[in-house]
């Protein structure tokens, strides 16, 4: 019981990280980011290519994939957003949808679709939390978190963080003040696909990875962490991302091992979601943001 | 007056002329078509019988989200509690095909009601992620309940032995997305076609008309639900064995692509694209292998995962260049058949002008 | 002679947050009459509207129409009683075409239900060449006949208006809500809006409520007129009564009776906030 709730906070960090790089998008853009997993799977391997491909220090291998990343982020805004940007949101959400499945079948057609095990950051045995063997890495993780949702919720404070605000309200009247839209909308996803590249980066050595593995099993958890928190929230996405990972390892322990309901962590997650937006839409945390 | 009665004849004339000319290339072009069926044996059967699959799942998505504007990331568990649905009917009951295909539609429709129900207090992208996580619950808790899909090992679903055959069955899908075709084209020349125009396009307005918005959504879900059910039910026994891993849930996505590449609301876009993603993992391996010309880079296992590439960049080449889909490319085509003017037309619903 | 009510508002309540937009509003519309709902810019006239409607919910007060409470009946059974209405900006679907259009608003007189339409049952078909003809006959009276098959989206704002209109009768109201039908009129039209509505009136035995703002034509049309402001009547009474109250002409211009010879149009800016379609 102790073990699943400890093992629930560290795999919650991960979707708090995730969901803090959704909210930052939703918060400028109002476009829910699918392809956010996709940074992390691109990061991820570009880390392995380098680090296990090339035999290259992990520091090269940690600043290729963010690299990675980070262009990812840009060409799609580039190349999908910004055309995209008057079309309705479905049409966006549609073609985020293609962008992330676009990414994962580049990496199988490049990668081939194998699972791979990263060296992790730091080595060395697990620590027991709770009856739970923790990882050095997912202590690593739940630090960055921690950090990146204080450094984030700081950045929308900063003058900066306010153009953003300022342009994802009414486009217009930030180009009067001199904000240039085309640059909020690349520093926003530049920042998104940074943030989705650390959760890549830091998860995958965390287990075994594959091709997709930010999306088909992440991606779901982040975005009910990030509706938990009422989708503007920063702190909120952390708490919610911390939450969710509780509740998905609680119904594991109650439905999956007491009650041998299989698919127990999916069903806690939609639970919850379903629970959230049907009961308190604004999210826990959301104010009148 | 002599001369205007000649020129009306001869307008006449070139009007029947036209008429035939247009029949002749329907005809034509049907005929195209069930070539592969008449000619190919039993591996064109099968595929015609995935195609047509494809397109009634194609149409279903399009009652959804081209009618009435909803959308729905998690249409695979429609799909796949019809599949499971008929295949527990075929196999645990043993009852006859129409019962099993029956109790798909049935299962479908009621799920997609579910759904209905929370979509009329969730909305827009919210909604989007409900579905999503409603077909990521749907694949892992109800399509491994044991007593119901028979877990990992599938649910079978054996086909009757009129329909054994691959041709007989082809027949039946066909027969299938025949009859879907008709109601769709029904919905959309009668009232409800404009109330689901309505609703989409301004909800306020729809009701201040008298159009039950609440009524009209679910129906949507429901009817939506119900073509998803009847195409797994399908499905199942086009496979003959229904598993779990049939149904991720990158497969719901790559439908929401197929449907908007063929063209939200045009019947032929959708059925062209979704016949196109329906057959391009069966036909593009073995057609690559089989050039006498290998590029060096490719091989055997890269093939298999090139359609989904594919769809993807079509998907957004449509969105950037074309966002009417198949559909809108095929304008042309279609209004000459059916008006026999390629040119935009004044009429709308076909009244004279 | 006292004509039965068939519109009764009592103390209408509606607060969006902390503003108050409706304070307690009450007002009557008697069968037949042609009356007015003025007020400043963001007086809650279209919120009212709404409230009639169904739109909004208001927080307390009761809507009675044509004798029976509706105040908790959806939007569309209020439809179906007789209440139509049109839009401020403009309650038609740009993607269907102006017939479309008229048969959508024909909705609840289609007679036979969606899924027998859906299944193509024998009756439907029939049923629908009659609605596209009593369609072309409104359109037809509104002189859309030129357009009828062109899409709503593509026409200009002032057919567009014309078809909202042909779409309110077309729902075979007893009632009709107007939103500023004349804002996009010449003057001229303006003053022929009002022999249209008397004649629509008197021919189609309806009622009529219209907010407006354009002064000439509620004189010329209205047997009664109701001020809003913020949310309160400020006053009513007959058009003459009206033009000449103070307060009024306070509420509106700021200024007094004297300045003004003739009464001037006043500002035809839309309430924005008061009607969002999002």
């Amino acid at each position: 019981m102790g073990a699943f709730l400890a093992l629930g906070l560290f795999q919650g960090a991960v979707y708090g990280l995730l969901a803090v790089g959704i909210v930052l998008v939703y918060k400028a853009k109002r476009v829910f980011n699918f392809a956010q997993g996709e940074f992390g799977g691109v990061a991820a391997f570009t880390a392995y290519a380098i680090v296990v491909g090339t035999g290259l220090p992990y520091w090269a291998g940690v600043l290729g994939g963010l690299a990675a990343a980070v262009a990812t982020g840009l060409i799609v805004e580039r190349a999908i957003v910004r055309p995209l940007e008057s079309s309705s949101r479905t049409i966006m959400l549609v073609a985020l949808v293609g962008v992330a499945l676009f990414t994962i079948a580049i990496i199988v057609l490049v990668g081939q679709p194998i699972p791979r095990v990263m060296p992790p950051l730091v080595d060395g045995g697990g620590v027991n939390i709770l009856g739970a063997g923790i990882l050095p890495q997912q202590l690593i993780l739940m630090a960055v978190l921690a950090v990146l949702a204080a450094a984030m919720a700081w950045f929308f404070k900063t003058d900066l963080g306010l153009a953003v605000l300022a342009s994802s309200q009414d486009t217009r009247a930030a180009q009067v003040v001199g904000i240039s839209p085309i640059a909020v909308s690349r520093l926003v996803w530049g920042m998104a696909a940074l943030l989705g590249g650390i959760a890549g980066l830091l998860y995958a050595p965390v287990g075994i990875f594959t091709p997709g593995f930010m999306t088909l099993t992440m991606l779901v958890p982040a975005f009910a962490a990030a509706v938990l928190g009422g989708m503007t929230s920063l702190p909120g996405a952390f708490i919610g991302g911390l939450a969710i990972g509780v509740v998905q390892n609680l119904g594991i322990y109650y439905l999956g091992q007491q009650l041998k309901v299989p698919g127990a962590a999916e069903l806690g997650v939609f639970a919850l979601l379903m629970l959230v937006l049907l009961i308190r839409p604004q999210g826990l945390l959301g104010g009148a943001n | 007056m002599a001369t205007a009665t000649m020129v009306l004849t001869r307008v006449k004339v070139q009007r029947r002329f036209g008429l035939a000319l247009r029949v002749t290339a329907v005809i034509a072009l049907l005929a195209l078509a069930a070539l592969p069926l008449l000619l190919g044996g039993d591996v064109w059967a099968q595929r015609i019988s995935r195609a047509a699959i494809y397109a009634v799942i194609g149409l279903s998505i399009n009652t959804l989200t081209g009618h009435a504007g909803q959308i729905s990331l998690g249409h695979q568990a429609f799909v796949g509690i019809g599949a499971f649905a008929a295949a527990f009917t075929a196999s645990r009951l043993g009852a006859p095909l129409g019962f099993g295909l029956a109790a798909a539609a049935a299962a479908g429709a009621l799920t997609a009601a579910v759904i209905g129900l929370v979509a009329l207090r969730v909305t827009g992208l919210y909604l989007a992620l409900v579905t999503l996580a409603f077909g990521l619950t749907a694949e892992t808790t109800i399509f491994n309940w044991r007593e119901f899909t028979g877990g990992g090992a599938g649910a079978l679903a054996p086909r009757p032995t009129l329909l054994a055959s691959d041709h007989a069955f082809a027949l039946l899908c066909l027969g299938v997305l025949a009859l879907v075709l008709y109601l769709d084209w029904r919905l959309v020349s009668t009232k409800t076609g404009r109330a689901l125009t309505a609703l989409r396009n301004n909800e306020r307005i729809a009701a201040t008309l008298g159009v039950n918005t609440t009524g009209y959504k679910l129906a949507a879900f429901s009817l939506s639900g119900l073509i998803a059910g009847l195409a797994g039910g399908l499905f199942a026994h086009w496979n003959q064995i229904v598993q779990a891993m049939d149904f991720e849930f990158q497969v719901a996505l790559v439908w929401v692509l197929m449907t908007v590449v063929g063209g939200l609301r045009s019947r032929l876009g959708v059925i062209l694209a979704s016949a196109l993603f329906a057959l391009l993992p069966l036909t593009l391996p073995n057609f690559l292998s089989s050039l006498p010309w290998q590029p060096p880079f490719l091989n055997e296992a890269v093939y298999h995962v090139l359609p989904p590439f594919i769809v993807v960049v079509m998907l957004l080449i449509v969105l950037r260049c074309f966002p009417g889909g198949f559909g809108q490319l095929l304008r042309p085509a279609t209004r000459w058949l059916s008006t026999g003017s390629a040119r935009t037309p004044r009429t709308g619903t076909g009244g004279r002008t | 002679m006292k004509r039965r009510h068939m519109l009764k508002v009592d103390r209408l309540m509606l607060r969006f947050g902390g503003l108050q937009v409706l304070d307690g509003l009450s007002l009557t519309v008697r069968e037949g009459q042609i009356v007015g709902l003025i007020g400043p810019n963001g007086a809650g006239k279209t919120s009212c509207f709404n409230c009639l409607t169904g739109i909004y919910q208001p927080q307390s007060g009761t809507v009675h129409f044509d004798g029976r409470d509706v105040s908790h009946l959806p939007t569309h059974r209020r439809a179906r009683l007789g209440m139509a209405r049109t839009w401020q900006n403009l309650g038609v679907i740009d993607t269907l075409t102006v017939t479309e259009n008229v048969m959508l608003a024909g909705h609840q007189r289609t007679g036979y239900a969606a899924l027998a339409g859906m299944l193509g049952l024998p009756g439907t078909w029939h049923r629908e060449r009659e609605l596209q003809r009593d369609a072309a006959e409104i359109i037809e009276y509104f002189g859309l006949d030129a357009v009828a098959h062109e899409r709503t989206g593509e026409l200009p704002y002032g057919i567009r208006k014309t078809c909202d209109m042909a779409m309110a009768l077309a729902t075979d109201p007893k009632m009709l809500l107007l939103d500023e039908p004349a804002s996009g009129l010449s003057p001229e039209e303006a003053l022929g809006l009002a022999t249209t509505l008397r004649e629509l009136r008197d021919r189609l035995k309806l009622t009529i409520l219209m907010i407006e703002h354009h002064v000439p034509l509620v004189a010329e049309a209205c047997d009664h007129v109701y001020v809003l402001n913020f949310g309160q009547l400020l006053t009513e009474g007959p058009p003459a009564d009206i033009q000449r109250h103070p307060e009024v002409i306070a509420a509106y211009l700021g200024g007094t009776a004297a300045e003004t010879p003739e009464p001037p149009e006043w500002p035809l800016k839309p309430e924005g906030a008061d009607h969002g379609t999002a």
